[in-house]
């Protein structure tokens, strides 16, 4: 592993990973130089990648949700962040349940960190699985390959921005979730899709 | 119980444990210990154990104390009732407890990035399951681990150690006794980048010209921990955890 490991370093909050100012998710400006703000890797050609990290909303951002709770006015939907969101029902023309799975999109977001989301579809019944939102580039891949590779093998699945993954129930939902654990676990060592592609192929022929 | 004691805590340049005065006690770290915590830590350092876990940034309760501008870093330190002599024996808020918290909450005031997390806190849960002096510092040791483990943003990384006087010598890293014993008692937290000093308590008389050599002396030791810490992200960062993995 040490090879592998040995032109990328382990940065911690604080290091320097640039001289001069960049906008870099996990990082911070100071002065003339740019530090990480999380723990995170730099790459052989000086790229930052977090390990870990906190979501924060950006328009755009395509999130999955459950609905925690259904009002005259609308619906309360747990984004897996720090408060809850809400779609006006009149925004919808749908009618949900509690416990439903929705996709959706933020329309935008307040200064307070409050999310205004839209374009908000029901997903059908599936598993809802948390997943850290540092590695949610890594579940997707490059072009969506990784994903689009799951898909292909597993059955649907959905990504969130904010780290929920809903999988569907025609999928398998076994094999689904542990791929998504491996994902998970080993998203920062080189290679990944390729495995993850042995590994499915491993799993078909058990079956 | 600090001042004059009959008890020699220093004998030919070593001290009760047989440490150099400015050594300190074997510390380790370790990350990743606790499942259902955003970060986690556990540290053992001499005959310390402590437990740390870190949640957040979520729902401020109560409510009316959230912030619009900025998140709340919160925090709170208890000695187990099986940590130490009778004095712990009841679990539950203490005078001591709840000044340690402070402490503790107003050194990562000081380096959490918490603008970013408008009307949220992060909580910082602390808990001494056993203690032999220090506490403070390796909880804020094993806090700065738990918290980069958690992902929350900060500015700096954080080590403290704490550093005194016994016999009219100067040591690093008081132990149980040396603390109780000894003539005087400093613990001092640095911001790792800076060398901020976070906090700074202290116990017992000290002159102007101690207290810089002191400064000196934790430092040497703050670097040492530094490399503790950055050894147990690196530890729990870079091995795979699957089979085929490894190579």
């Amino acid at each position: 592993m040490s090879d592998k490991m040995n032109d990328r370093k382990l940065v911690l909050p604080g290091e320097k990973i640039a001289e001069g100012k960049y906008r870099i998710p996990g990082a911070f400006v100071e002065g003339e130089k740019t530090y990480a703000a999380v723990i995170g890797i730099l790459d052989a050609e000086n790229r930052f990648i977090p390990l870990e990290n906190k979501y924060i909303p950006m328009a755009e951002d395509v999130l999955v949700g459950v609905i925690t709770d259904s009002r005259h006015a609308g619906y309360d939907v747990d984004l897996n962040l720090p408060n809850n969101g809400f779609i006006p029902s009149r925004d919808i023309r749908l009618t949900l349940e509690l416990g439903d799975f929705v996709m959706c999109k933020v329309r935008e977001v307040t200064e307070t960190g409050d999310v205004d989301v839209g374009e908000v579809r029901r997903l059908p019944k599936g598993k809802l699985v948390s997943f850290p939102c540092a590695k949610v580039p890594r579940l997707v891949g490059r072009q969506s390959s990784m994903i689009d590779m799951i898909k292909e093998r597993v059955g649907d699945i959905v990504v969130g921005k904010n780290g929920y993954v809903w999988i569907s129930e025609k999928a398998d939902i076994p094999l689904a979730m542990e791929t998504i654990k491996i994902i998970e676990e080993e998203a920062h060592f080189p290679g990944l899709t390729d495995r993850i592609s042995a590994f499915l192929n491993i799993q078909k022929k058990v079956e | 119980m600090a001042g004059n004691s009959d008890m020699k805590l220093v004998v030919d340049g070593k001290r009760l444990d047989g440490r150099a005065p400015e050594d300190l006690r074997p510390v380790r770290i370790e990350t990743g210990v606790l499942h259902e915590a955003d970060g986690s830590s556990y540290i053992e350092w001499g005959g310390n154990k402590i437990l740390c876990g870190v949640y957040g940034p979520r729902e401020c309760i109560p409510r009316f104390e959230a912030s619009p501008y900025r998140a709340l870093v919160k925090c709170r330190y208890m000695m187990s009732p099986f940590s130490s002599l009778e004095e712990h024996s009841r679990s539950g808020p203490s005078r001591r407890s709840n000044e340690l918290s402070k402490v503790i909450r107003e050194v990562f005031e000081n380096v959490v990035i918490a603008e970013k997390f408008p009307n949220t806190q992060i909580d910082i849960y602390i808990d001494v399951l056993q203690a032999e002096g220090g506490t403070r510092t390796a909880s804020i040791t094993a806090a700065a681990v738990a918290l980069a483990n958690a992902g929350i943003p900060m500015r700096d990384m954080v080590s403290a150690v704490s550093a005194g006087k016994a016999d009219e010598v100067l040591l690093l890293d008081l132990g149980k006794t040396e603390d109780n014993l000894g003539q005087s008692d400093m613990p001092i937290a640095f911001s790792r980048r800076k060398k901020d000093i976070l906090l700074l308590q202290m116990d017992g008389l000290l002159t102007r010209d101690e207290i810089s050599r002191m400064i000196d002396l934790t430092l040497k030791g703050e670097a040492e921990l530094a490399k503790l810490q950055d050894e147990t992200l690196f530890r729990f960062y870079s091995a795979p955890k699957h089979e085929e993995f490894r190579m």
